[in-house]
């Protein structure tokens, strides 16, 4: 047979105008027949009517500027009155917390923003370090700002703790920024001991560790905050407070509640495997309800427990429990010789584990856990069913404010809109994670 | 301990080279649930000795050599590893791990670390030594396989053949005494087969001691000291390559190297 032999090239030419023009696209997905025409229009019907019936009531009608409801009726009759919602943006955000203090909560929200921003700068070492510092240090000195009172001596070491390393890591991260050397190396130079042994370079970067622990510890003994009562905290600050400490509890929780799920001894895996069924088969509602009623019973005579701290414990167990099954889910997607090949190299247990298992599963894990910390920040509001003065209960307690009685359809939506916003750059951000991450997989 | 130890410089006073037990099975056998995989294996391997398994598919040459690091657990007989009975002492395990090394067919390296972590970490973790060390020894295995140009990629970027070299001189970090591989060319194109292949016979002319699966019968022949055939996990014959090939005694034998050099 004689070869075939394509004689020309084939130069390119340019795609057909329905691939380019906004006419040919929209010819090609709106009204490719009759059918999807008709229903192209009647939605484009449904959300003008939609749209334009809100926009009249929300914003072209609405009142802005007003000094009670009376007079948001006055000068519009039937627009939103959003001036109600705006004298009550305080307490939306920060619920019944004395107005004059409410710069520890700003402050205690700057922290974590020092604290966390770090995870983002691509040059920083040592997340992971930052990451549990998060969990286990930021807590108790955000805690502490938020409810001030007289310090024990577990909490003035925390404080003392979290401030120092606050501020190393804020100097870490500015001084790796700006040079791209580290704090340490930093400080090893000043002292001129950059020629000196390792162990003498260790021992002096201990010392200076020790010696702000030393000076921090007996500054913050001179300080107290005026002690707040939980009763008054309320609003987002409260949502956020229970959502976050859930959500920092939840993954060590679920991690080894997981672990222990999938456990060789017996006696784990069914405790574990009890209390994880059990909580997930009752509602947070319900969990929620029965640790204000239940947990006073357990407890020994005279440990008061109030009820924002039986709500945390709650809310830790139930978003525990519920992450636990995301952790058994990305576990399941690790195949059997990663073990094999980590057990090889002569890793135990939790080396296999910490090292290899999970690093790879959080990452199938990622669009997963941000999941059920949209769940959890929505589910929180439910505190306010059992008399806790979250943001949901702030909203509906401005139909209550005489000057705005019967405000009820503004500060709801107002919230609607709050969360969406939350909820949804949370999605986002999750879903472009896990694009991220998965580029860097390549496989 | 100290009849261990006397028997430990008995051997080594006794043996020059190779006569020095390294692995020994002693009626081995092992079920998966009610199937029966390893029947009486009874199997004695010098220290420096290359031994080449092949059998059909199904016959329990992986679970045979697995079970010398004990990634298999056995229910009869005993197992001794570098002096070291098999049981269920976790100290012993954990030793023999790190003396054993192993090769899989599906390479197994870590996905989520880069080539020269994937090398350092049973080094720094493991034998906790100091990770420059680990660098410059892992460099020096990289160059072995050939490869110390793709030190910083992710196991995902390399070809197959790159990936089995790396984790070839991962095993060989960790110093090991012994080296399993389970059928290590068998998920290679054939371009990439000789690249591993040629790592594999450079290694076994340092002297390691080597258990391959493996149906590469030119390698068999160029490298093994012994060759052994199993069969519905019994092994069937074993003898030294040339007269294995040329000479196989056993039916079963004839029939299996009848089919695979008809492939
Ligand atoms: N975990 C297991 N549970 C039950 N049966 C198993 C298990 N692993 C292996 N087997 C069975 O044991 C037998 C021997 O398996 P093995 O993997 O050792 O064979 P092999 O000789 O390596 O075969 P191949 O050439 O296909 O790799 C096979 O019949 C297999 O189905
Ligand atoms: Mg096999």
């Amino acid at each position: 047979m004689a070869a075939v032999v394509k004689s020309e090239r084939t130069a390119a030419r340019s795609a057909p105008l329905s691939e380019t023009t906004v006419l040919g696209w929209l010819r090609k997905n709106l009204f490719s027949s009759w059918i999807n025409a008709l229903l192209t229009i009647v939605s484009i019907y449904i959300i003008y009517a939609a749209v334009k019936g809100f926009y009249v009531w929300g914003v072209a009608d609405a009142v802005w500027v007003a000094k009670d409801r009376r007079e948001c009726f006055d000068i519009s009759i039937d627009g939103a009155c959003w001036a109600g919602v705006i004298q009550w943006m305080n307490n939306f955000i920060y619920g019944r917390y004395p107005r004059g203090e409410l710069w520890r909560v700003n402050l205690g929200a700057l922290m974590l923003v020092l604290w966390m921003a770090p995870l983002w700068v691509p040059r920083v070492k040592d997340k992971i370090l930052i990451g549990m510092s998060t969990v286990f240090l930021y807590p108790f000195l955000a805690g502490y700002f938020f409810a001030g009172g007289e310090k024990g001596i577990f909490m003035q070491v925390m404080v003392t703790l979290g401030i120092v390393f606050l501020v190393g890591n804020t100097l870490n991260v500015i001084i790796g920024v700006s040079s791209g050397r580290g704090l340490r190396e930093v400080m090893i130079q000043k002292l001129g001991k950059q020629d000196a042994s390792d162990e003498s370079q260790r021992n002096t970067i201990l010392a200076i560790f020790v010696g702000a622990l030393v000076v921090v510890f007996v500054l913050q003994m001179w300080w107290t905050f005026e002690a707040v009562s939980w009763t008054k905290w309320g609003g987002m600050f409260l949502t956020l407070v229970i959502s976050g400490i859930g959500i920092a509890a939840a993954l060590p929780l679920g991690i080894f509640l997981a672990l222990g799920r999938r456990s060789k001894l017996p006696v784990i895996r069914v405790l574990c495997t009890a209390f994880i069924e059990i909580f997930r088969s009752v509602p947070l509602i319900t969990v929620l309800f029965m640790a204000t009623t239940m947990f006073p019973l357990f407890m020994p005579e005279g440990v008061p427990l109030n009820k924002l701290t039986q709500v945390i414990i709650a809310v830790c167990l139930f978003s525990g429990c519920y992450m636990a099954e995301t952790v058994r889910a990305g576990l399941q997607a690790i195949p059997n010789g990663q073990y094999e090949a980590a057990h090889t190299i002569g890793l135990g247990y939790w080396g296999t584990m910490g090292l290899i298992v999970m690093p790879q599963a959080l990452k199938h894990m990622i669009p997963n856990i941000v999941g059920s910390f949209i769940g959890l920040l929505k589910d929180t509001t439910l505190v306010s069913i059992i008399g806790l003065f979250d943001v949901l209960g702030m909203l509906r307690s401005v139909s209550q404010d005489i000057p705005w009685r019967g405000l009820h359809k503004e500060p709801l939506l107002f919230g609607a809109m709050l969360f969406f916003i939350v909820c949804f750059a949370m999605s986002k951000y999750s879903r472009h994670l896990e694009v991220k991450l998965s580029a860097g997989d390549n496989r | 301990m100290t009849s261990v130890d006397e028997q430990e410089t008995q051997t080594q006073l006794a043996s020059a080279a190779s006569s020095e037990v390294i692995i020994e099975f002693d009626k081995v056998n092992k079920w998966y649930g009610d199937f029966h995989v390893l029947k009486d294996i009874d199997l004695v391997v010098h220290k420096g000795e290359r031994i080449v398994v092949c059998g059909p598919s199904g016959s329990g040459k992986s679970t045979l050599i697995r079970c010398v690091n004990r990634l298999e657990e056995h229910q009869q007989g005993t197992i001794v590893v570098d002096n070291m009975t098999l049981d269920k002492n976790l100290k012993n395990i954990d030793h023999i791990r790190s003396e054993v090394g192993m090769v899989f067919q599906s390479f197994n390296l870590f996905p989520h670390l880069t080539i020269i972590e994937n090398l350092t970490l049973g080094p720094i973790w493991v034998r906790k030594i100091p990770k420059v060390e680990a660098r410059e020894a892992a460099m020096k295995y990289l160059a072995r396989v050939k490869i110390p140009e793709q030190a910083n990629k992710y196991p995902g970027q390399l070809s197959g053949g790159q990936q089995q070299r790396v984790a070839i001189a991962r095993s060989l970090c960790m110093n090991p005494k012994i080296m399993l591989f389970d059928e290590p060319t068998s998920a290679l194109d054939p371009e990439m087969i000789k690249e591993v292949l040629d790592v594999m016979v450079e290694l076994a002319d340092t002297g390691m001691t080597m258990i391959v699966v493996s149906h590469e019968m030119g390698f068999a022949k160029t490298v093994a000291d012994r060759v052994m055939f199993m069969d519905e996990g019994e092994i069937v014959e074993q003898n030294e390559p040339h007269e294995f090939f040329n000479h196989p005694q056993h039916d079963r034998t004839k029939l299996f190297l009848s089919q695979i050099l008809h492939q």
